[in-house]
């Protein structure tokens, strides 16, 4: 069989950077330029036009939408709030973490180990609104919970488990768990297997090493976990809106309503941008945290 | 060896191991929970779940099959879910590709660039689509929704093909050009085949990705053109219909049988 | 009282007999090595002395206290390990402070004693350097001063030099009986390298297929193995298996002799019936024969034979010729080439002669018996 050899030997390169591969660089970042990056930038734009009373796009520029996003008192409590779920999730993620990666990496057992990856994975993979909705199955009035307490006696009238950030923060740990537990589990299972049993060789006991030498090489796995849940809560809207209700304080649910219910595009696009970049900055700063470490203790 | 996974060695501490265990036990059923309560609740023969449940009825899985609308959603994320799992695996694949071999300044930036959808808001994803996609005249068409999904779900393609392109010996490609193939010819003759693991857990993740796509979607449909994430939400949001729980069970189980094809591929640990 | 009693114990993994019946005794400041084949049990018994592993069986008696249900951390040993295990996270200082601090020692002693023990493994200007940033040799030495820092009853030594080059294991091979030999702690250390053994230890345990084969110092694991297994991995050996004629003699096995002309070995350690004679290399002394291969010299009929040289290989400092004998059967012969002339060539007629001394008697065994 003939096939198609180079005729130019300079092209023939082991490096990689051939042609061919530029080529096939191509159409992925197409792609991304013109559905990423361009509506990005016309995002940016959008955010910085006026609207008139009937909220129909002007030609003028200013900066009135970040200004109120800024000043309104409902919009700065609703990204504060935002932010301050998104680190309680992100904290109770890492903390309910700990334990399962640690029944995950101790399983000797490959059968029982498949059995908890499909418990941790599966959720990834069916429908956020899904998720959801289990929640309030469980959570309705005339859901499971409710019913199994009247059934036990133990209450008289359904109580009230949905419509409040409570039962968002617990929907959202539940729902982002995975996302932590993944890296941990990886940080956790390369701890080479020596080094807790130097640090017993060396007198400390199960408690000391785990604070000691266990929990500190685990910050990686850890960071990179919490970093991923806080990003992922901070711009979830699915969850708290179906759970908490129109009514709850979160800038994303506000950018939702302001886009596709009061049709006010440059004002949503505002908040969502200012959104981006408060999360994107807070994240970046966990990031260099985590790679500050990593440089230190492994030297890249 | 037996003893390399000790954490703990079996003559100490044997109270903190169980308390780990069972600790941990705990949070694992916390996160199935749901699950059961699906599946509880698609089985069961009355609107609200009982527990312990009465008997099993397959009432509502009739009833979706009956309902025309659920039907024209399913057909939709049907269509969808054709039309984006090869355009994606496709992107994916030449991109991650091209990103492992090509050697430039920013090289880095750009991987972090092609992932990054992973991360942005996936309601700044939504809007900012929603107002390109209106200039173009797309907004709550299909093609529409399409873009909106293979955004979404593009970076889980490049992420595995990534994995099995890192594992891949690199030498068999040097090989064949050594010997004179062309760079093309050797991609689809030595890289393919080898990666192909990768690329079909990139589609198994496209094709799951696209059809529970709901946040970004939501921005992007039209009543004409509604998929199924979106019409439970509509009615999760508006009326309590049983349905709902049999059409979750189905997602749950699609999942599952996705994650039994992923695990067969590259391998679970090695995906996520 | 002896530092380390071990009685009894066996260690089963599932089906497999890991350790079976182990019983030493290891003195106080003795340097005592257990040597084996991988696969032997070595690291499943200091597994078992440090606390990581509980034995099926027996126990372990350290310092006159029976620690065998006592987890590792209460168990007051020092244990290096063969990656050395270092904390990654901590630097050179910290590292051999862990133990002292697990101790709740006071500041200033902390500084003292690891300014102390860092002065002994010649590694003071690296206290504030991170392991990544250490080689192998310097990553060991951190690993013996943190664990020599805790006064220790006894340190375990897991293999210590296998992940070390060549000329790095001499020179640390050097630097540990300085270190050890100063500090005067008993020390326990598990290597398949016999050299290792040999140079390093007061005393050696052989073990094969999860029991102790024997224990002794190295010259008489070398000069006498109890058996093959023991003669075989200490050193290199030839093996005879030989039966007595009725008077006094051994005559070898068909495939040393000559037909109708036996080989004959006389020992003053042998019994009658058969046995398995061991002879070391080094005491065959080699001459060339100007006689014709295939007759023994008369004169003294036992303990020398002729042969021809099937191959020469020189390593520089000696010789070492592979000798085929009349029967078919080989024999090895190493010697300093200062004895040489030239190298033998391939074919040439030699004559091999030793002493009924260098002869070492292992029991005879039945065919195909082997551990």
């Amino acid at each position: 069989m003939r096939f198609p050899v180079s005729l130019t030997l300079s092209r023939v390169s082991t490096s990689g950077n051939s042609l061919f591969s530029w080529l096939l660089l191509a159409p992925g970042m197409l792609f991304l330029a013109a559905f990423l990056v361009v509506p990005g930038i016309l995002l940016i734009v959008l955010s910085l036009h006026d609207v008139d009373g009937m909220l129909m796009v002007l030609p003028t520029y200013s900066f009135s939408h970040y200004i109120e996003a800024f000043t309104s008192a409902g919009y700065i409590r609703a990204l504060g709030t935002t932010l301050w779920v998104a680190a309680l999730t992100a904290v109770l993620c890492v903390l309910l973490a700990y334990p399962a990666a640690w029944l995950l990496v101790s399983t000797r057992s490959r059968a029982w180990r498949t059995v908890l990856y499909v418990i941790l994975i599966s959720p990834l993979l069916t429908s956020v609104v899904i998720r959801t909705f289990a929640w309030i199955v469980l959570l309705a009035q005339n859901g499971l919970i409710n019913d199994v307490l009247r059934r036990l006696g133990l209450i008289d009238a359904p109580l009230a488990l949905l419509w409040n950030m409570k039962a968002v923060i617990v929907a959202y740990v539940q729902v982002m768990l995975p996302f932590a537990v993944l890296p941990l589990a990886t940080s956790l299972g390369e701890i080479p297997a020596a080094l807790p049993r130097a640090s017993q060789s060396l007198g400390a006991g199960a408690h000391h090493t785990f604070l000691h030498v266990v929990l500190p090489l685990t910050i990686p796995g850890m960071m990179s976990g919490a970093i991923i849940v806080f990003a992922l809560a901070a711009g979830s809207y699915v969850t708290p809106l179906l759970i908490g209700g129109r009514l709850q304080p979160l800038l994303p649910i506000g950018i939702y309503q302001q886009a596709l219910q009061i049709a006010n595009l440059p004002l949503a696009a505002a908040l969502s941008l200012t959104l981006l970049v408060v999360t994107a900055a807070i994240a970046g700063l966990m990031s260099y945290v985590q790679k500050r470490w990593e440089r230190r203790v492994y030297g890249h | 060896m037996a003893t390399d996974r000790d954490f703990t060695a079996p003559v100490s501490s044997i109270g903190w191991r169980w308390l780990g265990r069972a600790a941990g036990g705990l949070v694992y059923l916390f996160l199935i929970l749901p699950v059961l309560v699906i599946f509880l609740s698609a089985f069961s023969p009355g609107a609200y779940p009982q527990f312990p449940p009465e008997s099993v009825s397959l009432r509502w899985f009739q009833a979706f099959f009956d309902n025309r609308a659920w039907l024209k959603a399913l057909q939709v994320s049907a269509w969808l879910l054709l039309v984006v799992t090869p355009l994606t695996t496709l992107l994916g694949t030449t991109a991650a590709y091209a990103l492992a071999r090509l050697q430039f300044r920013g090289r880095d930036v750009l991987q972090a660039f092609v992932l990054s959808p992973l991360i942005i808001p996936q309601v700044v994803l939504g809007i900012a689509l929603l107002y390109v996609l209106t200039g173009m005249g797309l907004s709550g068409s299909l093609t529409g929704l399409a873009i909106g999904h293979i955004l979404v779900a593009l970076p889980y393609a490049v992420r595995t093909v990534s994995v099995s392109l890192a594992s891949m010996d690199r030498r068999l490609e040097t090989a064949s050009m050594n010997l004179g193939a062309t760079p093309a010819y050797t991609f689809r003759h030595v890289t393919l085949p080898l990666i192909k693991p990768g690329i079909v857990a990139g589609a198994v993740f496209a094709a799951v990705t696209s059809f529970g796509e709901v946040s970004v979607s939501l921005f992007l449909t039209a009543p004409g053109t509604v998929t199924m994430p979106v019409r439970i939400f509509t009615y999760i949001d508006q009326t309590f219909d049983p349905v709902v729980n049999a059409v979750s069970a189905i997602f749950i189980v699609l999942a599952v049988l996705a994650l039994v094809l992923i695990e067969r591929t590259i391998g679970l640990t090695k995906a996520m | 009282m002896s530092a380390i009693d071990i009685h009894g114990v066996a260690h089963r993994f599932g089906d497999l007999q890991a350790l079976a019946g182990v019983d030493l005794s290891i003195a106080q400041g003795e340097f005592f090595s257990l040597l084996g084949p991988s696969g032997c049990g070595k690291t499943t018994l200091l597994n078992i002395i440090a606390g990581f592993l509980a034995p099926s069986a027996g126990t372990v008696v350290v310092g006159g206290r029976d620690v065998t249900s006592l987890p590792p951390h209460r168990r007051d040993i020092g244990m290096v390990f063969q990656s050395y295990a270092l904390f990654p996270h901590l630097n050179v200082f910290d590292n051999v402070a862990y133990g002292l601090r697990v101790r709740k020692a006071k500041g200033e002693d902390v500084r003292a004693r690891v300014a102390e023990m860092l002065e002994l493994v010649r590694l003071s200007e690296l206290a504030q350097r991170m392991p990544h940033q250490l080689s192998g040799g310097q990553q060991q030495r951190v690993a013996i001063a943190r664990a020599l820092a805790i006064r220790p009853q006894v340190l375990l030594l897991d293999e210590p030099l296998s992940n070390l080059d060549a000329k790095l294991r001499k020179e640390m091979q050097t630097e540990l009986r300085r270190l050890l030999g100063n500090v005067g702690v008993t020390t326990v250390m598990v290597t398949h390298d016999q050299e290792e053994a040999l140079g390093l230890s007061d005393r050696i345990g052989i073990l094969g297929a999860g029991r102790l084969q024997q224990v002794g110092t190295p010259l008489e694991l070398y000069r006498r193995p109890v058996n093959r297994f023991v003669g075989e991995f200490v050193g290199h050996a030839n093996l005879i298996q030989a039966r007595a004629n009725g008077s006094g003699i051994f005559e070898a096995a068909a495939h040393f002799s000559r037909k109708g002309v036996p080989l004959q070995l006389a020992s003053s350690h042998a019994a009658g019936g058969d046995a398995l004679f061991l002879l070391r290399p080094e005491r065959i002394r080699l001459s060339a024969s100007s006689t014709d291969a295939q007759q023994t010299n008369p004169a003294n009929p036992a303990n020398s034979v002729a042969g021809v040289v099937r191959d020469a290989s020189y390593t520089g400092a000696e010789l070492h010729v592979t000798v085929t004998l009349p029967g078919g059967g080989e024999l090895v012969v190493e010697a300093p080439e200062a004895n040489f002339a030239e190298v033998p060539r391939v074919g040439a007629p030699v004559q091999l002669a030793w002493n009924a001394d260098d002869l070492a008697v292992l029991p005879a065994e039945s065919k195909g018996a082997r551990i």
